[in-house]
């Protein structure tokens, strides 16, 4: 587990705000799909925050919790905040490997480990023919490029715009993570997937592409079923993650698959929806959310983040479901 | 009683037959690569024996749920060659059309096989010259029993191709095909598949676009060092029954691996890379990329592939204008290994990889930078510019028709200088909290490989060990 995994909400807003987007998901398609009587599994850290919310908002008791980790396994008996909630001392994929599901479920792939992508992508797929028809998908994956190692500073060569000149067998460090993406994740690789798909800014997208492509493979082979993505999002809390979530549906449902069309934040990993949250003081945060001009307002830029998408822009797609989170002196 | 009979046994064969069972024996990319096959042969007939520029050619790919298009410039199709073989299910013994060209189509099924996966119709339209034409195949004629010749129609001005060409539109797709077509994994594996097989034609500036995405090829490459005594791959080179056998194999990257990676997952077909193993080109066209298979030698008198070897890159090329002699079966996309040219070439294969194998082997344990190098000036070549480059060299051995070098005996292969005949490998395992631990406080990083770490650690033993043996001798 990485250290982000165990880093409490409050210190990742974006992380807060994906969350949020998919209990919206999750919400909008209850009444038709009868959420409230799903199995939801997941991997929900020491304090089970997601399974609370789980059970306030949807009203789903049937809960799993899988932990590889006894220490935290241990914990989260003790932190469980309802009794309905299973915590099964398991790896996630051994726990799936070992039940069979006789109700649709939601399942929660929360992988942080960048190392084993390929694996983790390949299981999501898998999930897809293994899972009863309405069951719903969700997976994070990490979507640092850092993640595929560094080079040694001798391997590398420099190239500004065009100029390449002669550096031999030395290439640019979006290259060298090219050839080891490569690596990990073989044949799934776009064809048309280029260095420049390895910056910072961009790795997100071409993960979530990878995963896109593998999701297609496995369909292609399902008959009975098809799949609608529903929310795909990238965002960096320090460690940038991507997620993707998908309904499970049969060739008739066509009701399904427009509502998931036409909801706001409906988003595809071929289109995934950047979430870049500015932190506020309470002051600019109750401005930017009761005037429609808040810069002009202001008066003053607010900085970008890695990700580079403009504050105010992010602020107004998701003022709604964004939590404040304020101190309390117990 | 006469035991003379008048009854004769019908000994024809059915449309049922090409149409259901001949394409059960190729996937749905491959018949496209068919098809891709056929413009090229084409561009190569309409150079009539001299030098192809095959960056004046293009092949238009368009696929989606309705139908599925061909479209080239590669000169058209004659109308004599419409009339008596083009539609022909299978080649006739006296079609000569290529004797002086190396195409790689010998069988004559390739287009109407292609057609017939993918669907139940299809209209051929052509330009050779002047002469304009269109040939459609309906599913009237398909199920008609009789083979009742088709009809070539003149194109009207509306449908006729602006360019000397040929563009095939098959329009009534089976389900299933239409469901490939729509799938972005299948087109991502079908550009991936042209990339790869049609690397030398699209390195010579040939254009070969899909659903307007044009297609970059991918680079099968070894690493040669330019300075005389620099490392160098293994190169052999021979003419044996008409066919040219060229032979290449080597490093692809000299960065070196992990010594951890070893430990990695059972997912080396993911991990590797592409071009890693062997890639089997005959006449230009990749038949076989980055095969880590039994096929290719792997596993036989030879370890299994695993990731270790994954920085090995091997290279053969058979290249004749006997097409029949080359070892490819109908597909063009496996190889016939039971062909004599493949199993001499096989010999000499494994002899060059035995040499990297080796190279991996001696490397194990050893700090990355040390191995890397070695290799700071040599060049990624593909198998043409290698033999060059190493045929140039003194060392290399130049009989009649014969070009072989062996790095190995020509002692241009990287050792680590530590390395002694008498050396043996120490393996052990060790929890990677203690290995970060011991790491940091030797190398004040938590993330040295741990080989490297133990390693260090031995050498640190050595030394103590050594000194306690001086002092025990005074």
């Amino acid at each position: 587990m990485s250290n982000g995994a165990s880093l409490p909400y409050k210190l990742r807003p974006n992380k807060a705000v994906d969350r949020e987007l998919f209990l919206a998901l999750l919400g909008r398609l209850a009444a038709t799909l009868k959420i409230e009587s799903y199995r939801y599994v997941s991997l929900g850290g020491a304090f089970l925050e997601d399974f609370r919310l789980i059970h306030a908002r949807l009203g789903i008791c049937d809960m799993v919790c899988v932990e590889a980790e006894k220490d935290v396994h241990t914990r989260q008996i003790f932190n469980r905040p309802v009794d309905s909630i299973l915590c099964v001392y398991s790896t996630l994929e051994n726990y799936l490997d070992s039940n069979d599901f006789d109700k649709p479920v939601i399942i929660w792939f929360d992988y942080t480990a960048p190392g084993e992508i390929s694996e983790q992508i390949e299981r999501f797929a898998r999930t897809i023919s293994e899972v009863p028809i309405n069951s719903i998908l969700r997976i994070t994956l990490n979507a640092n490029p850092q993640s595929l190692g560094t080079p040694k500073s001798d391997e590398i060569g420099a190239r500004v715009g065009r100029l390449d000149g002669d550096t031999g067998q030395k290439q640019t460090i979006q290259e060298w993570r090219l050839d080891r993406f490569r690596e990990r994740l073989g044949v799934l690789v776009p064809s048309d997937l280029k260095a420049d798909g390895m910056t910072f800014k961009n790795f997100g997208k071409s993960v979530l592409h990878v995963l896109y492509l593998a999701v297609e493979k496995e369909v292609l082979s399902l008959p009975d079923r098809e799949v609608v993505w529903a929310l795909s999002t990238h965002y960096a809390d320090g460690q940038p993650m991507v997620t993707a979530t998908l309904l499970i549906k049969d060739d008739n449902q066509e009701q399904l698959q427009t509502l998931i069309k036409e909801w706001s934040f409906n988003s595809t990993p071929t289109t995934p929806r950047k979430i870049d949250m500015p932190a506020l003081s309470t002051i600019e945060r109750l401005t930017m959310e009761s005037c429609s001009n808040p810069r002009e307002r202001m008066g003053y830029d607010l900085p970008k983040s890695e990700i580079g998408e403009d504050p105010f822009e992010m602020f107004r797609q998701y003022y709604r479901v964004y939590p404040h989170f304020a101190r309390i002196d117990l | 009683m006469s035991n003379e009979s008048q009854d004769v046994a019908i000994a024809i064969p059915t449309k049922q037959f090409f149409v259901s069972m001949l394409t059960r024996d190729i996937s749905l990319a491959d018949a496209i690569l068919d098809l891709v096959d056929n413009c090229l042969d084409g561009a190569l007939r309409s150079a009539h024996g001299g030098q192809v520029d095959y960056s004046s050619y293009f092949v238009k790919i368009t696929l989606n749920a309705e139908f599925f298009s061909i479209e080239d410039n590669c000169g058209g199709i004659p109308r004599e060659v419409a009339k008596n073989y083009a539609f022909k299910m299978g080649r006739e013994p006296d079609d000569n059309r290529d004797s002086e060209n190396e195409t790689i189509g010998m069988y004559g099924v390739g287009m109407k096989r292609a057609i017939f996966k993918m669907g139940r119709g299809a209209k051929v339209s052509t330009l050779y010259q002047d002469d304009a034409f269109e040939v459609s195949i309906t599913s009237d004629w398909l199920d008609n029993k009789d083979w009742e010749p088709i009809p070539i129609r003149d194109a009207d001005a509306s449908s006729r191709l602006q360019e000397s060409g040929t563009a095939i539109l098959v329009d009534t797709l089976y389900p299933g095909v239409a469901k490939h077509f729509t799938n972005d994994a299948f087109k991502n594996e079908l550009k991936t598949a042209i990339a790869e097989h049609f690397t030398m034609f699209l390195q010579r500036g040939l254009s070969i676009s899909v659903n307007g995405q044009v297609i970059e090829p991918i680079h099968v490459e070894v690493l040669v060092s330019e300075e005389v005594n620099g490392p160098a791959p293994y190169v052999f080179e021979k003419t044996i029954d008409g066919v040219l056998v060229s032979i290449t194999v080597g490093l692809n990257t000299g960065r070196g691996l992990a010594s951890d990676d070893d430990e990695a997952p059972d997912f080396e077909r993911d991990r590797s890379a592409i071009t890693a193993g062997w890639t089997v080109f005959c006449n230009d066209r990749a038949v076989i990329v980055g095969d880590k298979s039994r096929l290719t030698g792997w596993g036989d008198s030879i370890p299994l592939y695993h990731y270790q070897f994954s920085i090995i890159t091997g290279i053969v090329e058979f290249r004749s204008k006997l097409a029949e002699k080359l070892p490819v079966t109908t597909t063009k996309r496996a190889l016939d290994t039971s062909s004599d040219i493949w199993l001499q070439a096989l010999v000499k294969m494994k002899e060059g990889m035995r040499v990297w194998i080796d190279y991996t082997n001696t490397w194990k344990n050893h700090p990355r930078s040390e191995q890397t190098q070695h290799w700071e000036k040599a060049k990624s070549l593909p198998l043409r510019d290698a033999i060059e480059l190493v045929s140039k060299r003194e060392k290399a051995q130049k009989i009649v028709g014969i070009i072989e070098f062996n790095p190995k005996k020509q002692h241009v292969i990287p050792i680590p200088p530590t390395q002694k005949p008498s050396s043996r490998r120490i393996v052990f395992s060790r929890p990677i909290e203690q290995i970060k631990m011991v790491s940091k406080s030797l190398f004040d990083t938590y993330d040295e490989q741990p080989g490297v770490v133990g390693d260090k650690c031995f050498e640190i033993v050595l030394l103590e060990a050594s000194k306690l043996e001086e002092t025990g001798n005074e």
